[in-house]
């Protein structure tokens, strides 16, 4: 029985938490706000020179060839620091789709390339109109002979403007409920689509719109079989799901750690606010929901490694609950803040922002307190 | 990481395991698992009982083999608390004893201490309570009351304990008294072991909400005891409540695995309750209520099993333990609560008319004391907050 990550997994977490302490933490975040995106550019390209971007990626492809469990320190710290990007996308849900379904040419193509870190790759799902059930992607591409049309609008397409690659959700013959669709790897840099920036509650996150007109791409671009994109995805969610959630504590983290903080140095009434129980009470909660949603979380990434068979339960249950738990953590720590927690000055607003952007990423609490309900056959 | 059990640890469950199987009270496993009733009959059972564990070598695991334990890791110990539950074994009479007084003595008692107590703690024929709570000491333990007051030879004790658990069937106590005043209240508190059968000493019953007798009020009117019953040094009692406190390592093990198999048990309950011929499982709202239950209790299970790693790894265990309390405690508490809202309006029918199990109600009930009982929630966030987050001591402490 041994419940931790490794000593290796917490000497690799010190070198980047040491590396993006190094580089300002949060106030890259702050700089890509006000539109200049060199310190996160830097940064990014540190992390990967550490090999952040290669953990996961088989050695085949210039990986490091670890496992799920050692991206989770490396997200945490990510999370911590608040980085823009979409590592998320690109590292938890491409990668391990792409090694699993992808053929060999599209493995040699992207794996190497995201292992350095000089590709990303985003994902291409919601529509204007629509949510995240499968009867609501319209985009369609329809098949002629070896090449694929594409037509549709993509909607709050995380970096949808910059991103490399769109892991493109698309209808290719009708049906219902994950029947016709398919996953489709398209380059930006290959194609020509019109996009229009969305502005994002979370100003860390840039969405967009993209259009896609006639746009053509080989048939080779789908990714696994073609129609069978929805199941493809659902394994690619177990991925990115249990990222998430490390993401997610990384910022819980470090919202307990400066609440606590600052109630042992601000003085009221004569003495540290960390002295009246409406305050202490509420961090000692706020302490025990994020070691709780990180027993969750790092459970829910041994079972996606180890392949266990409550992995689905696991996954969606941690999801759940720590969505909500980093809203709650983050609201409390405004409140204990003050009059100094509303200000945009404090990192607290950040958290509170990523927070609510995760909320609703990629599905609703609600919606994966019920995927968890049917995993456990209730 | 790594959830798995070592070939070694396999091989005490399956022992153990058999063990259990060949020699649970008749009927037990078949689900005859009821107490008799009466307070002298549900005594001797439970000595029977212990007795019985004793015999197996399973009374004390955790204690050394030569004071007759067995020496057990502290990985055995959490499957012999998973297997315990597992069985739904009967309560150990002798709680307090086995793993609250007896390994205190083993560490810092005197040797005929040892020699007169240990024994008897581990056959059941001495079974022990723990008198530290007072009508006007229960968080604060430092404004104790009762007094030990050197006369002679004697030590001559007065004062009045409160929710002593055990004890109208205990033989011995662990008392916390006062034998000097301090500025710093700490000191100054003397632990002895009294004995609870002699002239000065009265149990009164009282019963609790759930209608049951499990804790006492103890008076002490001149009551006798004497140098040689002094655990630790005089005035220093304090150290010796944490020395105890060190080693009270698994009860909350227990309850979180029992929490964990009255979870299964709920579920059940909502796939047999209906509305409109619907298992209320299938009801969205319920759904979403009983995945929330359940992520929270599993996140406490896993929280311990990572307190656990830690504890292996540091050798002992820390505050942590608050977080673990305050976690099993709060969360019987709401799962028994929503239990009863699924009963709708029949949830009050209880007893022989309960609808389902009276154990339902009864257990909501019972959960009301979990959270006040070994430290009261608002004492573990204090901890939580004090000891592992360093924000400042409440005022007056
Ligand atoms: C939108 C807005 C407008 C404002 N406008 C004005 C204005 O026009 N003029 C002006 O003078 N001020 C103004 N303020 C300041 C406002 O009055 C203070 O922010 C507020 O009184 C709290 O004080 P503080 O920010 O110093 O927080 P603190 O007093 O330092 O409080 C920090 C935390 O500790 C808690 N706390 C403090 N004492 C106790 C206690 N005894 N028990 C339990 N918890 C405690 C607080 O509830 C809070 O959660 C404004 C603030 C805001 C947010
Ligand atoms: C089932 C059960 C079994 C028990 N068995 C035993 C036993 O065998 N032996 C024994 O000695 N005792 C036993 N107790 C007593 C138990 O230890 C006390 O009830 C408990 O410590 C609380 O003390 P109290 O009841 O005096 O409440 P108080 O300490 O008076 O507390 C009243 C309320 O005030 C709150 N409070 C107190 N101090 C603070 C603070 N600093 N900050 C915030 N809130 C505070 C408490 O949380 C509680 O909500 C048992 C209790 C129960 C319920």
């Amino acid at each position: 029985m041994d419940f931790s990550l490794s000593q290796e997994q917490e000497m690799f977490r010190s070198s980047v938490r040491k590396f993006l302490d190094g580089n300002g933490s949060t106030q890259i975040a702050r700089d890509f706000i006000r539109g200049d995106g060199s310190s996160l550019e830097k940064a990014l390209a540190g992390l990967a020179g550490l090999g952040c971007t290669a953990i996961t990626i088989p050695e085949k492809y210039e990986g490091a060839e670890l496992g799920s469990l050692d991206l989770v320190p490396v997200l945490e710290e990510l999370g911590r620091a608040h980085l823009p990007g979409i590592y998320l996308e690109t590292l938890a849900f491409s990668v391990p789709l792409i090694e699993k379904y992808g053929t060999e040419q599209q493995r040699q193509k992207y794996l190497p390339q995201i292992a350095t870190g000089s590709r990303t790759v985003t994902l291409a799902w919601l529509e204007p109109k629509g949510g995240y059930h499968p009867n609501e992607v319209q985009t369609s591409a329809s098949i002629e002979g070896t090449s694929l049309v594409i037509n549709g609008t993509k909607s709050s397409v995380p970096e949808g403007e910059t991103a490399d690659t769109y892991l493109l959700l698309v209808r290719t013959s009708d049906g219902t409920d994950g029947e016709g669709l398919s996953l489709v790897l398209v380059d930006r840099d290959e194609i020509k689509v019109k996009t229009r920036k969305q502005k994002s509650f979370d100003e860390t996150r840039m969405l967009a719109e993209v259009t896609f007109e006639k746009v053509i791409v080989s048939t080779d671009c789908v990714l696994g079989e073609i129609n069978q994109g929805w199941s493809i995805l659902q394994e690619g969610l177990l991925h990115i799901n249990a990222a998430l959630c490390s993401l997610m504590i990384g910022g819980m983290d470090r919202l307990v750690e400066m609440t606590a903080e600052y109630a042992k140095i601000r003085v009221q009434f004569g003495q540290p606010i960390g002295r009246f129980q409406a305050i202490k009470h509420r961090i000692a909660d706020m302490k025990t929901d994020l070691e709780t949603a990180r027993s969750l979380s790092y459970y829910a990434t041994w079972a996606l490694e180890t392949n266990a068979a409550d992995r689905e339960a696991a996954i969606f249950s941690a999801r759940a609950f720590t969505t909500e738990a980093y809203i709650r953590i983050a609201s409390h720590s405004i409140q204990i803040h003050g009059g100094i927690g509303f200000t945009e000055e404090l990192d607290c607003q950040l958290y509170l922002k990523r927070a609510r952007y995760y909320e609703n990423y990629l599905g609703s609490i609600q919606h994966y307190r019920e995927k968890a309900a049917v995993a456990l056959n209730w | 990481m790594d959830f798995s059990f070592t070939k070694k640890e396999e091989k005490f469950r399956s022992v153990l395991r058999e063990w259990l199987e060949q020699n649970l009270p008749e009927g037990w496993l078949e689900g005859k698992t009821a107490l008799p009733e009466d307070n002298r009959e549900y005594s001797q059972f439970l000595r029977n009982w212990q007795k019985k564990l004793y015999e197996g070598g399973w009374a004390a695991i955790a204690w050394p083999k030569q004071y007759g334990g067995r020496d057990a890791t502290l990985m055995e110990e959490i499957i012999y608390q998973q297997e315990m539950v597992r069985v739904k074994a009967p309560p150990l009479i002798n709680y307090v004893g086995i793993h609250m007084v007896g390994p205190t003595l083993i560490q810092i008692g005197t040797e005929e201490q040892k020699h007169k107590y240990i024994e008897k703690m581990l056959t059941g024929e001495e079974v022990w309570c723990q008198g530290y709570s007072e009508p006007n000491a229960g968080s604060d333990l430092t404004a104790i009351k009762t007094t030990a007051v050197k006369d002679g030879e004697r030590w001559i004790i007065n004062g009045q304990k409160v929710w002593t658990s055990f004890g109208h069937l205990a033989d011995k106590c662990f008392l916390l008294a006062r034998t000097s005043n301090h500025e710093k209240r700490q000191k100054g508190i003397t632990v002895f072991l009294v004995d609870m059968h002699q002239p000065g000493v009265e149990t009164r019953p009282i019963i609790q909400m759930d209608g049951e007798h499990d804790f006492n009020e103890v008076y002490f009117n001149d009551a006798v005891a004497y140098d040689a019953d002094i655990v630790g040094e005089i005035d220093e009692g304090w150290k010796v409540m944490i020395t105890l406190l060190m080693h009270e390592r698994t009860g909350i093990g227990a309850q979180l695995f029992t929490l964990e198999q009255q979870f299964g048990d709920f579920v059940e309950l909502a796939k047999e309750l209906q509305e409109n011929g619907s298992p209320l499982i299938k009801d969205p709202l319920v759904r979403q209520k009983m995945v929330d239950l359940y992520t929270r209790n599993r996140g406490a299970q896993l929280n311990y099993y990572r307190n656990l790693t830690t504890t292996l790894k540091r050798g002992y265990p820390g505050a942590e333990g608050s977080m673990d309390k305050l976690l099993v405690s709060e969360l019987t508490k709401e799962m028994f609560s929503y239990a009863l809202t699924l009963h709708g309006h029949q949830g009050v029918l209880w007893k022989e008319d309960a609808i389902m199990d009276s154990s339902w109600q009864k257990n909501y009930l019972y959960s009301f004391g979990m959270t006040i009982g070994g430290g009261t929630s608002e004492i573990q966030r204090n901890t939580i907050a004090e000891r592992i987050l360093g924000l400042p001591k409440d005022m007056g402490r």
